[in-house]
């Protein structure tokens, strides 16, 4: 009785799903982008194809999950309840995968007011987002390091959504402003404020709950969005002031804050109790590892800012943060919130009077590893077509859009099995 | 398990959900009176705060340095 009290607080399956099921067609997207257009996107960051697929990643795929996992979990994790959920799910559903489809379309064809369209478009479903989850929020105490790292986190997202409207519109009305740099500062407040002090606030809770592991120690996990932030703060004012040395300050500490996250979290995870290695636990292990040589090679480029001339450098660099750390860490997550979320839906449906499958019988453990290694090997792919972009462009977009639809397919069939089970429980409930 | 706050401790530190919640439910069950009971885990249970309130349960949350929540429950 009382298990079934906590199941209040719970959204409706529909809300996050929508989401869950959503990001990787972005991802099938980006791939087929990247073999259709071949070599052109390695060629530098600034090709529209390589701008095109590089947000049909960060947005279509990562914002999806994203916010679809923040409208499930936060009730879960800072007793915060969002009025209507699934509402403002479908609404945040449709404006972002609109938005993110404009933003890339707008890239690809070089058509500044499709892009300027969709960042509007994206921006006002974000800013929709963060009212009702600040709503939401009003009130919530701080009394854990994740709800700091969410609130901080928000206030990044913000940013980040603010600077490419500002730029997508400067390119729709022809402002002069200092793109490269400015660019650079977009990716930061994306990736460091936003995407890395999430991810750290939420692995504070799912990291020792999933793969049981040790708490993270709380001094450094109530410092490091703080330190984020405030390096990117520093970042910022440097750009402001025209003081690059400042500015690469900035950089070394948040990717200096990053490597101690990723350091941290192996340590705990070479504790953990869970005998067996999962998919979840490999695909973090990739993750952490994809992450520290990305976030070396931003140092040194802080430190040597000559280095990051260097050929492939900066896209070698993105390849590994995002395609090798973030989209590991958030496939890693999804294939245990699927078959958790679909296990505490039947457990729920099932009253305590018929049992709900276990969790491998929702997504076996096979399936997921199996695509985990098609991705191992789209990663290197395209890693590799940085380097030798003629042979390998194609290859790699390929590998990269089947990777993403095996997670996809992998996705579908767990809800296909659940659908499936609770249909059998309802039958079996009436039969009672 | 004891603990100096309470002896009545479920320490679901490295317990699958939602083994933390049971543990606890079925203790808080087989406390008297005046006695209090101690959660202890690595995550905020907020799910667990609203069952707590609205049974009428008060609590005190500590986190110490080792990202343990001590969570301390009054019948």
């Amino acid at each position: 009785m009382q298990a079934l009290l906590a199941f209040e607080n719970a959204p409706p399956f529909a809300a996050p799903l929508r989401f869950f099921l959503t990001a990787p067609l972005f991802g099938v997207l980006a791939g087929l982008l990247i073999a259709f257009e071949g070599a052109d996107v390695f060629a530098s960051r600034w090709m529209p194809g390589a701008l095109a697929a590089t947000h049909l990643i960060t947005v279509g795929f990562m914002l999806q999950v994203m916010l679809g996992a923040l409208i499930q979990i936060l009730p879960v994790v800072a007793g915060a309840n969002l009025r209507q959920p699934l509402l403002i799910a479908r609404l945040v559903h449709v404006g972002l995968s609109a938005g993110a489809l404009m933003l890339a379309a707008g890239f690809l064809l070089g058509l500044p007011q499709l892009l300027g369209g969709g960042a509007v478009v994206l921006g006002m479903t974000v800013l929709a987002f963060l009212i009702v989850t600040a709503i939401a929020l009003r009130g919530v105490p701080t009394t854990s390091p994740t709800i700091r790292g969410i609130k901080l986190s928000l206030f990044s997202l913000f940013a980040v959504v603010g600077l490419g409207i500002v730029m997508s519109l400067a390119l729709a009305y022809g402002w002069p402003l200092p793109f490269s740099a400015l660019t650079d500062l977009h990716a930061g407040w994306g990736l460091g404020g936003w995407a890395a002090v999430l991810l750290a606030a939420m692995a504070f809770v799912v990291v020792p709950m999933f793969q049981l592991t040790p708490g993270y120690p709380a001094r450094s996990s109530w410092w490091f969005p703080i330190i984020m932030l405030a390096m990117l703060v520093v970042w910022s004012a440097a750009l402001l002031l025209d003081l690059s040395v400042l500015a690469r300050l900035g950089q070394l500490g948040a990717a200096l804050a990053g490597i101690a996250f990723a350091l941290q979290t192996m340590r705990l995870q070479a504790k953990r109790r869970r005998a067996r290695p999962d998919a979840t636990y490999r695909y973090w292990q990739l993750g952490l590892i994809s992450s520290i040589f990305a976030l070396f090679l931003l140092s040194t480029a802080a430190l040597w800012p000559t280095a990051a001339e260097l050929e492939g450098w900066t896209l070698v660099f993105g390849v590994l943060l995002v395609a090798g750390g973030f989209l590991p860490f958030i496939t890693g997550m999804l294939y245990k919130i699927v078959p958790f979320l679909s296990w505490m839906h039947l457990q729920n449906t099932g009253q305590a009077k018929v049992p709900a499958p276990a969790m491998n019988k929702i997504l076996a453990e096979s399936g997921m590893h199996r695509q985990m290694l098609a991705y191992g090997l789209a990663l290197i792919l395209l890693l590799a077509a940085v380097f030798f972009p003629a042979w390998l462009a194609r290859p790699a977009g390929l590998a990269f859009a089947v990777a993403n639809g095996w997670l996809w397919w992998n996705l579908f069939s767990a809800i296909r099995r659940y659908r499936s089970h609770l249909a059998d429980i309802s039958r079996k409930l009436a039969a009672l | 398990m004891t603990h100096a706050k309470t002896p009545h401790v479920v320490d679901a530190r490295y317990m699958e959900p939602p083994g933390p919640f049971v543990e606890t439910m079925e203790m808080l069950d087989t406390l008297k009176e005046g006695e209090k009971m101690l959660l202890l885990l690595f995550r905020e249970p907020h799910p667990l705060y609203k069952v707590l309130r609205q049974n009428g349960h008060d609590y005190e949350t500590e986190l110490m340095p080792d990202g343990t929540y001590e969570i301390l429950i009054s019948r």
